[in-house]
């Protein structure tokens, strides 16, 4: 789940952490009720900073996604298969965006991205 | 804020004439419980910070507190709380693990029996070998082991990981990083892998030449360093609300700035005065330390 997080990338680390666990969470890979790892066990597996793994936590959190009983754990919440669906529909808009960028830095018109994505789409 | 360690206008000297190497009124903050990177060229004066915060050199003049005790005055009970993992660290060649884990044991009260042991089955290492008959990735594990298992307040790491190849190197980080989230203790750490660094680290601080050019929480730095693409460039630079570190002019009229302290709002300053902004790139933490050492010897 948390393959290539990527410190030299512009998005914070702790945010590309959140977002693969958002992802999950969506795709239904991380169920209700699962549980997230340890900080502890996180920051040592990803080798970063304990309080980059917290300040992810926190922001899953605070956008209902999971819930910290304290002692315990950190664990997803119930989440309607709506609101599912619906982080999915932003993730897949952040890919395109990201895809849209991209293309327009190497000079790739509209067009032809669309065309590229319908063939690719096909195969 | 509360600090681990703390100078203030820290001064020394080593060597004569023109072969003499200055620190220079260096003033060091690192926060209680920060994990802080210490980057810089070889020669840049990390090692030498290193041992006079440790009163392993006496500054010429200059103040310097750590652990809230002032040193060197107060060596010995500001190092019984301190692990320390030398650049090239001292070891009894003949001693094996076990007698090299006895000897440096003696020496710290606060020394985790349990931890040490648990440590040595997770690095793999062998209590009946010598040291002289270890790798250099046992080597440079046993050391961080034995830093550890004192549970100090706080850890002074030289380079703890250079030479090392990946896997030891996680393992030494995994270690490390375990115990920071379990104890809050503070890490001042030097490398020369600034990607390392930028993973682990919460704050950084960059040498050159015996000074300490930045001093800043790793978020800060790393948001606030950009290069500029810009089709026009103003003529009028007064009141940037960024600093210019340099400048390139490109052969089809635009230019290449580098900037620091740049926020999303800033476009403005250049619409105002009648330039484009075509581009604002990111740079990471290693492009970020290169154009800052490029600027800073440029305006020696």
């Amino acid at each position: 789940m948390f393959d290539n997080i990527d410190s030299r990338s512009p998005t914070p680390l702790y945010a590309q952490i959140s977002s693969r666990i958002r992802v999950a969470i969506a795709a239904g890979e991380l169920a209700k009720g699962a549980a997230l790892p340890s900080v502890r066990s996180l920051a040592s597996e990803l080798r970063v900073n304990p309080a980059t793994v917290v300040q992810a936590y926190r922001e899953l959190e605070s956008e209902g996604l999971v819930a910290t009983r304290h002692g315990a754990g950190t664990f997803v919440q119930d989440v309607g298969a709506e609101r599912r669906t619906r982080d999915r529909v932003a993730e897949s808009r952040r890919l395109v965006r990201d895809l849209i960028a991209k293309a327009a830095t190497l000079g790739i018109s509209t067009a032809e991205l669309r065309k590229a994505i319908d063939e690719e789409i096909k195969r | 804020m509360t600090y681990a360690v703390e100078t203030e206008k820290l001064n020394y000297t080593a060597g004569r004439g023109e072969k003499a190497f200055h620190v220079t009124d260096l003033s060091l903050h690192v926060p209680k419980g920060a994990v802080f990177g210490f980057l810089g060229a070889n020669g840049s004066g990390k090692t030498t910070t290193f041992r006079l915060l440790l009163a392993l050199l006496k500054p010429d003049s200059g103040r310097i507190t750590v652990l809230g005790e002032s040193m060197p005055e107060e060596y010995v009970s500001v190092l019984a709380k301190t692990g320390y993992v030398p650049e090239r660290p001292h070891v009894y060649p003949s001693l094996t693990v076990r007698e090299a884990i006895d000897l440096h044991r003696t020496f710290y009260p606060t020394w985790d029996q349990k931890w040490a042991d648990e440590l040595l089955g997770e690095f793999n290492l062998v209590l009946d070998r010598k040291q002289s008959a270890l790798s250099k990735g046992e080597a440079g594990k046993l050391q961080m082991l034995l830093a550890l298992s004192q549970r100090p307040e706080l850890l002074v790491l030289d380079e703890p990981t250079d030479g090392l190849d990946p896997v030891v190197r996680r393992d030494l980080l995994s270690a490390l990083l375990a115990y920071v989230n379990d104890t809050q203790a503070t890490v001042l750490i030097s490398s020369h892998l600034v990607h390392e660094l930028e993973r682990i680290c919460d704050w950084i601080g960059l040498m050159d030449h015996g000074n300490l050019l930045v001093e800043m929480p790793m978020q800060e730095f790393k948001n606030g360093i950009k290069r500029l693409r810009l089709a026009s460039a103003p003529a009028d630079l007064s009141n940037a609300p960024f600093t210019l570190l340099s400048r390139e002019e490109e052969s089809n009229g635009s230019q290449q700035w580098l900037v620091r302290g740049w926020t999303d709002g800033m476009h403005e300053f250049f619409t105002g005065r009648g330039a484009t902004v075509r581009e604002v790139v990111d740079l990471d933490l290693e492009e970020g330390f290169v154009e800052i050492l490029r600027s800073s010897r440029a305006n020696r």
